[in-house]
């Protein structure tokens, strides 16, 4: 559309002459060869460079957030951890059984007559009764049972009766007068391994 | 274009340009179809193995556990919770060198044995070796981080889930523990599916332990459990356990059984079983006494089940407690003499009396009023001889034999408490229909709602009431178990709590061996009851299985009543009624 009409000698149209004059193309002027390179050159490079360091410093900053975000993460972790295990030695010292058994050893019993003050009249309800040592409760769990096996097997050794039966003394004194007299070996020996082992 | 009008002359040995540039197309082809078959190779025969291997490169997944939902009671208190936990496990080849001063250090703080660790510090032809499960992380990572400052080598952790049972043997029969890997017993195990969660996991890439930012990252989040909250309070769970302990160690019974029951609610606030054991060791526990003994041993209730005989008569019409019985001191029972405990000639006994003596002649004099399955039909509405289906896990639901096939000797027997057998949930709950006016409410144990393994829906939002006997039978009833802790009349004073009207009932249950499938002269000692019994609030139940000092239910089960009552009206403020008890006859 915009295209200049072809250069024609014959002048058909003279009614816009002035408008065609002024479209008419015309050399433009060569732009000047030795323009300054350095400004754009310049720009060029401080946009590279710009964009390089700017992504490196992105991407850098993104590294050190990852770190922080894995130091982070492992801490919350931790500080979880310790609450739970706080929680847990919390719950340990609320355990009904160690209560019951820090009461009793301050010397406390539970009240074995339950009895109310009703405020609004002063009314005693119930049977009020001091708790005496009597209504002390056997919170400790029962001694764990020995095991059989070290139970030791009961060693009984029977003495045939003896027609001449000899008291205690009798024996020791004998005893004695062995020892002193004859230093029979055999003779302690006898006497002396009759306990169970 | 100007150079287009300049041809170059070209060297004769380079050879023609349609040569050089046929020459070039073939090798160029050649080189695209070698690309193409490897492409087709990757893509085509076996894609997923390489992209597999690609992921696997430089992709770390880490699973993302699902916390375990806690156990806790009425008040939301912790019976059971889960607690981030750590395995320390060794590699030998790296320990064997200073094994001896790894593993004292190990003993001395995890209290590991100094000899075990000794010797998997030190294998030969192992890289792995387990040192101690179920640490804290935080005594965990101190260990290891103090090792390491020595300059010990080889320890490292791994995640490893800790279940913690704060209070140990409190309410441990019902909540059962978990294995290393699955739940074993008890409630962690019937509701498992909604405690345990769904784990989940992600998956992202990284670069020297760190993620990669913007790197790709693939999350699914874990679903937590969800907690379970039950009927119990942890406070009266631990004191009838201790007392329940006491009693059945006073009167040298095997096991023993105590229910606490809210009367109008059917929460169960209290169901202990002993022995018992810590459900943090459940290994140092026999097996047998790692279950709930009181439901799933059914035994005879005996004389307790007096009571519902009594009332189903006040019900029927067929009596009232004033209703004069002349009681010989034996009567036959198609052939079979019956007695009672006592010896006596002919006495003459009211109703409440024969309930408040316990006397099985009156019981069945009474009873024999009653005319084909209607006892039966009484029983089976107060529940027996079904399941409570309250969630305890290995529930036996009893025997009651089918009303239509007694005879005249099993209705005599079963009229005082013989010849069927129950669960303790069940006698407690049946009990409990008479504190609550004759009307039966559901036992529950789970606050709420929740789901069994088996599918069952339970909890005390699913529980259902019906009328068992009418709002006086039941009144009369209470009036009659009055008389059973009268220090006069009754012979459970021992149960009696000054200042309250208390109602209960002995039982004296012959046993029925394993052995030889008949009574072996072993007993089961009961005691049933609620207070205060004009307005009651709770119903207590204890039961002692083969006391071996001839104690019976009165003498064995009373005391231990009483104290868990007086415990109960103390901590929950139930102040006495003021209003006179009962003047029921005994005798006429």
């Amino acid at each position: 559309m915009s295209t200049p009409l072809p250069q024609s000698r014959v002048r058909v149209q003279r009614i816009a002459e002035a408008a065609v004059e002024r479209a008419r193309l015309r050399v433009v002027p060569r732009l000047s060869p030795n323009a300054p390179r350095v400004p754009f050159v310049t720009l060029v490079s401080v946009l590279l460079l710009a964009g390089v360091v700017g992504l490196l410093m992105f991407n850098t900053h993104m590294q050190q957030n990852s770190f922080a975000a894995t130091e982070l993460e492992q801490q919350a972790n931790e500080l979880t951890s310790r609450q739970q295990t706080l929680q847990m030695e919390l719950e340990e010292l609320r355990n009904p059984q160690r209560v019951a058994e820090q009461a009793q050893a301050l010397g406390m019993v539970p009240s074995a007559h339950p009895a109310f003050l009703r405020i609004t009249d002063g009314k005693v309800l119930g049977v009020p009764t001091p708790a005496t040592p009597a209504d002390r409760d056997d919170v400790r769990p029962p001694a764990a049972k020995k095991p059989a096996d070290l139970v030791p097997p009961k060693n009984v050794i029977r003495v045939p009766a003896d027609s001449k039966a000899k008291t205690k003394a009798e024996r020791r004194a004998e005893t004695k007068k062995q020892n002193r007299s004859g230093r029979n070996e055999t003779s302690t020996n006898d006497q002396g391994d009759r306990s169970p082992r | 274009m100007s150079l287009r009008n300049q041809p170059r002359r070209v060297p004769a040995t380079r050879g023609s340009a349609l040569f050089r540039l046929r020459f070039g197309f073939i090798i160029i082809a050649m080189v695209l179809s070698v690309f193409g078959v490897r492409l087709v190779q990757l893509q085509g025969l076996d894609p997923n193995s390489y992209a597999a291997r690609a992921a696997k490169e430089g992709t770390d997944t880490v699973e993302l556990p699902a916390e375990r939902g806690a156990i806790v009671d009425r008040n939301g208190v912790e019976l059971a919770s889960s607690v981030d936990g750590l395995m320390i496990v060794a590699d030998p080849q790296m320990t064997k060198d200073d094994a001896g001063a790894i593993a004292t250090y190990l003993a001395d703080k995890l209290g590991v044995d100094y000899f075990a660790t000794l010797d998997r510090l030190g294998r030969d032809e192992t890289r792995f070796q387990y040192i101690a499960r179920r640490v804290p992380s935080t005594v965990a990572n101190r260990v290891i981080d103090a090792l390491e400052e020595k300059g010990f080598k080889g320890l490292t952790t791994r995640r490893d889930p800790m279940r913690d049972y704060p209070a140990d043997d409190v309410a441990a029969n019902l909540i059962g523990f978990v294995g290393e890997d699955a739940p074993l017993a008890g409630f962690e195990r019937t509701f498992d599916k909604q405690l345990a969660g769904i784990d989940g996991k992600t998956t992202y890439e990284v670069g020297g332990g760190n993620r990669i930012p913007l790197g790709a990252n693939n999350t699914v989040k874990p679903v937590n459990g969800q907690d379970l909250q039950l009927t119990i309070e942890r406070d009266v769970q631990w004191y009838v356990q201790r007392v329940l302990r006491e009693g059945v160690r006073a009167a040298q019974g095997d096991s023993g059984t105590a229910i606490v029951m809210n009367r109008e609610t059917g929460e169960i606030l209290a169901n202990a079983d002993y022995p018992s054991f810590d459900a943090n060791e459940p290994l140092r526990s026999p097996k047998e006494d790692l279950g709930t003994r009181g439901t799933s041993d059914p035994y005879e209730p005996g004389s307790v089940e007096k009571v519902l005989t009594f009332s189903s008569l006040i019900d029927a019409g067929k009596i009232t407690p004033r209703t004069r019985l002349r009681v010989p001191g034996v009567i036959d029972s198609q052939g079979q003499p019956i007695h009672d405990y006592w010896d006596h000639g002919d006495i003459r006994l009211t109703a409440a009396g024969a309930l408040a003596k316990s006397s099985n002649v009156g019981t069945v004099l009474a009873t024999r009023q009653f005319k084909s399955t209607e006892l039966g039909d009484y029983l089976k509405a107060f529940g027996l001889g079904q399941r409570t289906n309250i969630g305890v896990r290995g529930e036996s639901g009893g025997k009651l034999p089918d009303p239509s096939t007694w005879s005249q000797l099993s209705q005599d027997n079963i009229a005082f408490g013989q010849g069927l057998s129950v669960n303790a949930v069940q006698m407690a709950a049946a009990i409990n229909t008479i504190a609550n006016g004759g009307v039966r409410v559901d036992p529950s144990i789970i606050k709420g709602e929740a789901v069994t393994d088996s599918g069952q829906k339970v909890g005390s939002s699913t529980t259902t009431t019906h009328r068992v006997v009418s709002e006086s039978a039941a009144r009369q009833t209470a009036e009659m178990m009055e008389l059973v802790t009268d220090p006069v009349d009754g012979i459970a004073p021992g149960a009696a709590i000054e200042g309250y009207r208390v109602a209960g009932k002995t039982g004296t249950a012959q046993r029925v061996g394993s052995e030889c499938g008949c009574y072996d002269g072993t007993f089961t000692v009961s005691f049933a009851g609620f207070a205060p019994a004009d307005n009651p609030k709770f119903t207590v139940y204890v039961v002692i299985q083969n006391p071996k000092n001839g104690m019976g239910g009165g003498t064995a089960g009373g005391p231990v009543f009483r104290k868990i009552m007086t415990y109960l009206l103390r901590k929950y403020g139930v102040p006495p009624t003021g209003a006179p008890a009962t003047t029921l006859p005994v005798e006429w």
